[in-house]
């Protein structure tokens, strides 16, 4: 093997687990935010106080971003190249750079500020839809990747 | 028989539209894997609270009775986009291994359901003890979320499967007429399975 090549591309197995390994842990991360967020829209788990979901939720939400975002570099480095000229993984890490910030800072403080048993406000609620709309624009990024031809456009 | 069947599901009227249309399977796929998200968290959250290795500060039934409804709602949604995705070209999945595998797998979930529900998932109240959960229950858990992974497993090993040159729906739609298609042009005996990540398919 030269200095150069890719183990991931020498290795039947390793980049096959590391796509399940992507998949798995966006699918927790996304889905512990789209639980906090439904229990604002007031669509799930009424009983609990959305404060408290984001608090239980909010350890598994971490360390599936952070594997996700770690088997997504991995990846990325088989085929650099293509991903980089590709219109719909642009879009991608766009989505993802403002789904991760909106998260840490105003959905944090709106989610926070609910009181258990209060009415959630139209305000919170539209945080929790652009919360959802963020994050589920990651996805479609993602699974347009192979769908788009290579080269910034949208062919 | 069963494939007679998936032929007469990809020709009808709303799986030809959906498979003539520009982007419906990358729409809908994007919907089943944002559907797959919310329900996979949910199912992740209850068998690990039923392990005891999340969410302990919270009881047993504190963390399954809330989640019974929408659990059971994603999984309606992201069984519905599966469904569609599967009819679309119903000939090619019914032809491809994993897909075979993750079928034998759902069937082994509903049986660990069918086990389970009456004991474990329907009676979380009874779970509470002063030792933790009862062994049942954190063998129901473990189950679960290996009978899942497995799932996720084998729906993405779906797309490292090309499907063979002489199936319906591939030469029908790949092919121009009065010309090989690229695909058959270039991989006249295409292998089953492409090793790599520069050769998977999708």
């Amino acid at each position: 093997m030269n200095m150069g090549d890719n183990p991931l591309d020498a290795s039947l197995l390793l980049f096959p687990i590391f796509e399940v390994t992507h998949i798995v842990s966006f699918a927790i991360a996304i889905g512990t935010v789209a639980l906090v967020d439904f229990r604002m829209l007031g669509l799930a788990m009424p009983r609990q106080a959305p404060g408290k979901l984001m608090r239980d939720t909010r350890l598994w939400t971490l360390i599936a971003l952070c594997a996700t975002v770690f088997s997504g570099l991995l990846m990325y480095s088989t085929e650099p190249e293509k991903y980089y000229l590709n219109v719909s993984f642009l879009f991608k890490l766009a989505c993802l750079f403002l789904a991760i910030t909106f998260h840490y800072t105003v959905h944090r403080r709106v989610v926070l500020a609910q009181r258990s048993g209060s009415r959630i406000e139209a305000g919170a609620k539209l945080v929790a839809c652009v919360s959802l709309v963020l994050w589920v624009s990651v996805v479609f990024g993602g699974i347009f990747i192979e769908f788009v031809r290579p080269g910034l456009s949208f062919n | 028989m069963l494939l007679d069947l998936a032929l007469w599901l990809q020709n009808t009227g709303l799986m030809r539209a959906l498979r003539e249309s520009d982007h419906g399977y990358e729409i809908l796929l994007s919907l089943h894997l944002s559907f797959i998200s919310l329900f996979g968290a949910m199912i992740a959250l209850t068998n690990t609270r039923l392990l005891g290795w999340a969410l302990t500060q919270d009881s047993v039934s504190e963390v399954v009775d809330p989640l019974r409804w929408p659990k059971r709602a994603g999984f309606v949604c992201a069984a519905t986009c599966g469904f569609l995705l599967f009819g679309m070209k119903a000939e090619e999945y019914y032809l491809n291994v994993f897909f075979r595998i993750k079928v034998m797998l759902f069937l082994t979930i509903a049986t660990h359901a069918l086990v389970f529900r009456p004991s474990v998932y329907n009676k979380p109240s009874e779970l509470e003890g002063a030792s933790g959960t009862p062994l049942r229950a954190k063998i129901a858990g473990g189950i679960a979320l290996v009978l899942w992974f497995g799932v996720v497993c084998a729906g993405r090993g779906i797309g490292y499967i090309y499907p063979p040159p002489f199936s319906h729906h591939f030469t029908a739609m790949r092919a121009v007429p009065g010309e090989r298609s690229a695909y058959n042009s270039a991989n006249p005996a295409a292998p089953d399975a492409r090793s790599g990540a520069s050769n998977r398919r999708r």
